[in-house]
């Protein structure tokens, strides 16, 4: 193919990135020399790896992309390294190499040693890797080393794909660096009007309306799509998410339920700020920006019945942090360990000393204040961090929190454990030892304050009552 | 021999070997082992089946909906191709019954779908690259390799050249190639146990993988899908894209599990009231874990087969040969049979309680014939509470009282004089017209051979009066309190209320009388049922109720024994020289107990920094021996490093002569 047919291709299909297509052209093409070594650099979703791996392909040079995501250790980035540079050659040759000389690549000598063995005689050949800054395990002395490839290797050019340019990390000076840069909101909006969804999932029927032809109702959708994704772009992505898919994902989410009057034949399909009016509320809230694994239904069903909600539904959304039953004791060793992190060790004796007088060792929330309101403002413990407690500290307070005596049990030492494993209970210290219920180790609680008020309103024991400096609210 | 430094042992060889003292003819306690242990085989699998079938019928919708979303997952969607199908299996707070589930859960995806299983749990996944070898290793079924080699041996490498890293997903693409599965289905079992940071960079893995790789994630989560949301980072959250199962509550499960094993009507081996209380207050205090309900189950059973050797008349079809005299010996000193004997005595059978005494062949019929009619009064019994649950349901009364708690009360003896039947039986008197036929319907379910209601002809009868009645508003009862009215009259300036009764239709009337006869003979059928099961004859064969033996097995108390021995050493030494003085409770401190329990009980007395000088001192006083101080020392110091060994003690940093308490007892 020609370059000039190749600029011309790759600009229709990733829009807005002619520089850098052209930049890209101008250093790695067939009959002129290439440069070493490239550092492509730029945000997420800004085209790197689509437009590299899109010039390379059609370009013809032989390529091979390592993606760093898939290597889990720098040995294994070697390995793979190895094994794909081999398998884009032989598909360039035509011919399987003989493999047996490469079977092991322990370090990057041995990966320069390969390569230099691989490319002896042959023509140009690209490498890529993909995301080198998010290597895991990587050796410190792989960048720099790789920036040297191509002084050992004449025929090698190396491509980093990186987020941020890497102008101390390779330690060499004059590298070129070719900047994605994130793309303006006129460049987001032109790239996803190439593809409007459809306002209509179900043409409306010929027979009914026989001018509503595809035609019409593509011209709509582009139409409305359009002014649609401005909005969307003014109102929510141009402050959280402003890279190009969570601006898709936000508008796609939006869409359905944007257009939802128009498919119930509220308002026409070109009466745009009257639907801008009706549906505002979508736009109030921050649902369509945040990404969920469940998509929410809650939206669907509310507006099911007929009712729209003018005004940002204050939809508090219930957060539970588990939702079946906890068994009795389980419960009780949950608020013991909360009162545990939050209560100074020494006012253990006043708040959960069995008197024999028969005075409960509640106090009265709100006393302190007003009395000592001093100059310095106290912030509520609840709202800081817990602070690690012992095992028997925890074992003291639950049974002072119980009624009748709980007999000494190897379940609840399992119980323990399986709030450990849950991630309610979380051991701070001793983790040396192998023993989960070393009396050494430190315990901290991983719940907040709502939660454990619940969980105490649900076995009749308020919370608030045992904290010190009670909680306001 | 002193100059040698070492040399061969030669016992002298002795001509006569030493007698046995073991005792041979005497009686075996164990005899008839085998055949227990085979009768208890028998009536175990059949328990089992009863629990295999509840347990799938469970959990059944759960997993038929998880199937479906896997089914449809496996289609590729060509407009989602970026996200990984993920269902959330919310399983609540059991960890321990995770893996059960899970896999039966697998047994229906492999029987259902053309898919491949495979469970990752957190104890085997502590980092990304353990987990990728486990998953590669539970795909290819490769025999387990060693750890610190990575690579194949050189040898087979160096032929073919460079080979995939054992934790390469490259291994599951080959595999993948081969097997052509559907879809990977990947249950992490337990989320929660996993490192966060294992979880984000494992599905940024399979994402960048899902173009080869067609996965699937099933999360089991304890907790609850936002705590799981609020765990992973933005980047991953974008990957997964799924739905959220909810599993039936483990205490819904175990009430099922109860009326299908324990209540049932058609069990060889009944448990007991006491028990039966103890394992479900455990489930609600302590564990909530179906696995742990079903293991003390089958303990009792193996409890009862194994130490009660009368056990052996509870074996289908068992003949007079098969069984041994010990077994009719062992009858004729169980108190039931004594309480038998005497009542007979008082209706002066003598002639027959000679011969059950005497004749081992006449017990044995006895024996046989009793067991199946005690068997068919429990079995009544047990209908009668299903009978008595379902009413209870259909009437709607509150509280609503599960089945297993009506169950214990009945198996106790005490239903009779509840309050909770005569409540029921209340609200049958004033059960309105429509609520009765719901009723009647509803009980059909239960009915059976030991019931002798005739439901039909009520069912005709109401039918007819309902088909009768010009009024669409249902018939009432006279107990009904909508035919009573309150008058009030004021008399001399004071307000008399009065109860007055409103006339009632003919229909009514007639409609009472119906009731009240259903009524009378629903009371007659709970009082003839509901018997006290432990005063049956043979009660001991047929029911297991010791709690203990399950308590030592399931609940035991590792820390308080601990306390207990050294707070009390007599208790477990059982010598003469200490007892005397724990009488009265408080055990005394006296030279003659253990120096480690004597020190742990001078422990108990101070406060949580201990100064080892006052330590030794006070030991000193108590079991120190004047003429050899070193002596005295060394136990200290032994005893001290027991206690430090055990845990109890620390040294301190705040002061250099002084340990740090760190266990109090009674925790």
């Amino acid at each position: 193919m020609l370059p000039d047919e190749i600029l011309d291709q790759l600009s229709r299909e990733f829009p807005c990135r002619e520089l850098q297509i052209q930049q890209l052209s101008a250093l790695y093409s067939l009959s002129l020399p290439s440069a070493p070594l490239l550092v492509a650099h730029g945000l997420t979703a800004t085209g790197k790896t689509s437009i590299i791996r899109s010039y390379l392909a059609l370009s013809g040079i032989p390529y091979a992309i390592i993606n760093s995501r898939e290597c889990i250790t720098g040995r294994h980035l070697l390995e793979r390294t190895v094994s794909s540079c081999l398998d884009a050659l032989d598909e360039d040759e035509g011919g399987p190499i003989d493999r047996r000389p490469y079977a092991r690549t322990e370090n990057i000598n041995a990966l320069l040693v390969h390569l230099q063995r691989m490319l002896e005689g042959s023509g140009k050949f690209v490498l890529v890797f993909d995301g080198i800054d998010k290597q895991r395990e990587i050796p410190p002395t792989l960048l720099p080393a790789l920036a040297r490839f191509g002084e050992l290797i004449p025929n090698l050019s190396i491509i980093l794909i990186t987020t941020l340019a890497l102008p101390y990390a390779l330690h060499k000076p004059g590298v070129p660096h070719l900047h994605f840069s994130p793309y303006p909101r006129s460049s987001l909006l032109e790239i996803l009007s190439l593809d409007p969804p459809k306002i209509f999932l179900e043409p409306p029927s010929l027979e009914q309306y026989p001018d509503y032809t595809l035609d019409a109702a593509a011209e709509d959708d582009a139409w409305l799509w359009n002014r649609f994704l401005g909005t969307v772009w003014d109102s929510l992505s141009k402050h959280a998410g402003r890279d190009l898919i969570s601006f898709r994902n936000t508008s796609m989410r939006l869409w359905r339920e944007f257009v939802r009057p128009i498919v119930e034949g509220q308002f026409g399909t070109r009466d745009f700020a009257r639907l801008m009016v009706n549906r505002r509320h979508l736009f109030q809230g921050e649902d369509a920006i945040l990404d969920r694994i469940i998509s929410a239904p809650s939206q669907a069903s509310l507006t099911q019945n007929g009712v729209l909600p003018t005004t940002p539904g204050k939809t508090v959304m219930k957060r539970k942090t588990i939702q079946h039953d906890l068994p009795y004791y389980s419960t009780h060793l949950l608020i013991a360990a909360y009162l545990a992190s939050y209560n100074p060790s020494r006012t253990d004796t006043t708040y959960f000393m069995k008197h024999t007088d028969k005075r409960k060792n509640k106090r009265k929330v709100h006393t302190t204040h007003g009395v000592t309101k001093s100059k310095h403002r106290r912030i509520p413990r609840h709202l800081l961090t817990p602070s690690p407690f012992t095992l028997d500290r925890l074992l003291a307070i639950f049974r002072s929190l119980l009624e009748g005596p709980v007999p000494q049990v190897a379940d609840l030492y399992t119980q323990i454990a399986t709030l450990t494993s849950l991630r309610l209970l979380v051991r701070v210290g001793g983790v040396g030892s192998a023993d989960p219920l070393d009396a050494g180790a430190r315990w901290r609680v991983n719940f907040g304050w709502e939660w454990v008020r619940g969980l105490g309103r649900g076995v009749g024991i308020e919370v608030g009552e045992y904290l010190v400096g009670g909680v306001d609210g | 021999m002193e100059h040698q430094r070492c040399y061969i042992y030669s016992p002298l060889e002795s001509e006569v070997r030493p007698s046995k003292r073991q005792r041979t003819n005497i009686v075996q306690p164990q005899n008839l082992l085998a055949e227990r242990l085979q009768t208890f085989r028998e009536a175990w699998s059949h328990q089992e089946k009863q629990i295999q079938t509840t347990l799938e019928n469970a959990d059944r919708t759960t997993q038929e909906k998880i199937l479906d979303f896997i089914k449809v997952a496996a289609q590729p969607d060509p407009e989602d191709s970026t996200t990984i199908p993920t269902g959330l299996i919310i399983a609540g707070p059991s960890i321990a019954s995770y893996g059960p589930y899970f896999e039966r859960l697998g047994r229906r995806i492999k029987d259902g779908t053309d898919c491949a299983y495979l469970v990752l749990s957190s104890s085997e996944s502590p980092n990304l690259k353990t987990l990728l070898k486990n998953l590669v290793q539970k795909a290819t079924s490769r025999a387990a390799e060693d750890d610190d080699d990575e690579l194949l041996p050189p040898g087979a490498s160096s032929r073919n050249g460079p080979k995939l890293l054992n934790f390469d997903l490259g291994h599951l693409q080959g595999w993948q190639k081969r097997n052509r599965a559907q879809s990977i289905v990947i249950a992490i079992q337990d989320s929660e146990a996993f490192d966060s940071n294992v979880l984000v960079e494992m599905i940024d893995l399979f994402h960048s993988w899902l173009d080869r790789l067609p996965f699937v994630l099933l999360f089991g989560i304890a907790t609850s899908a936002e705590s799981f949301e609020d765990r992973l980072s933005g980047n991953s959250l974008r990957y997964l894209k799924g739905q959220k199962f909810d599993v039936t509550q483990s205490d819904e499960i175990i009430e099922k599990l109860f009326s299908a094993t324990i209540a049932s009507a058609h069990v060889s081996l009944r448990i007991g009231p006491n028990f039966s209380r103890r394992i479900l207050d455990r489930q609600k205090d302590h564990v909530q874990n179906v696995q742990d309900f079903l293991d003390s189950l089958k303990y009792a059973y193996m409890a009862h087969f194994y130490a009660n050797c009368t056990s052996i008349f509870l074996k289908d079809g068992i003949s007079f040969t098969h069984s041994s005299p010990d077994a009719f010996e062992a009858v004729r000193n169980l108190p039931s049979f004594r309480r038998w004997v005497e009542d007979k005595l008082d209706s002066l059978e003598t002639q027959e309680i000679r011969k059950l005494l005497d004749s081992d062949r006449y017990l044995f019929d006895k024996i046989s014939q009793q067991l199946r009619s005690s068997q068919q009064v429990l079995s009544a019994i047990n209908i009668a509470v299903a009978f008595l649950s379902n009413v209870r349901e259909s009437l709607q009364i509150t509280p609503s009282v599960p089945l297993s708690s009506l169950w214990i009360r009945a198996a106790s003896g005490e239903m009779v004089e509840s309050p909770l039947l005569r409540e029921t039986m209340l609200s049958i008197k004033k059960i309105p017209s429509n609520k009765f036929l719901h009723l009647l319907s509803s009980l059909r379910n239960v009915q059976e051979d030991h019931f002798s209601l005739e439901l039909d002809t009520y069912r005709t009868e109401l039918e007819e009066l309902v088909k009768n009645s010009t009024d669409s508003a249902p018939l009432r009862s006279q107990h009904d309190v909508r035919n009573d009215s309150l008058r009030t009259t004021v008399v001399a300036q004071k307000v008399l209320l009065s109860k007055h009764k409103a006339a009632l239709s003919e229909q009514d009337k007639a409609y009472s009388e119906l009731v009240g006869r259903f009524h009378d003979e629903i009371q007659d059928y709970f009082n003839t049922t509901f018997v006290d099961p432990q005063e049956l004859f043979l009660s001991e064969i047929l029911i297991y109720d010791p709690k203990l033996p399950h308590i030592e097995v399931f609940q035991p108390k590792p820390r308080f024994a601990i306390e207990r021995a050294l707070s009390t050493p007599h208790d477990y030494l059982g010598c003469n020289c200490c007892g005397s003085s724990g009488r009265d409770g408080e055990a005394a401190l006296s030279a003659t107990q253990p120096a480690t329990a004597l020190l742990y009980q001078l422990y108990l007395e101070s406060g949580s920094l201990i100064n080892v000088s006052d330590l030794w001192s006070a030991f000193n006083a108590i079991g120190g021996d004047e003429d050899s101080e070193s002596k005295t020392m060394a136990l200290f110091q032994r005893a001290l490093a027991e206690l430090k060994y055990l845990g109890l003690v620390k040294p301190s940093r705040k002061k250099v002569d002084h340990v740090a308490k760190m266990m109090w007892k009674g925790l």
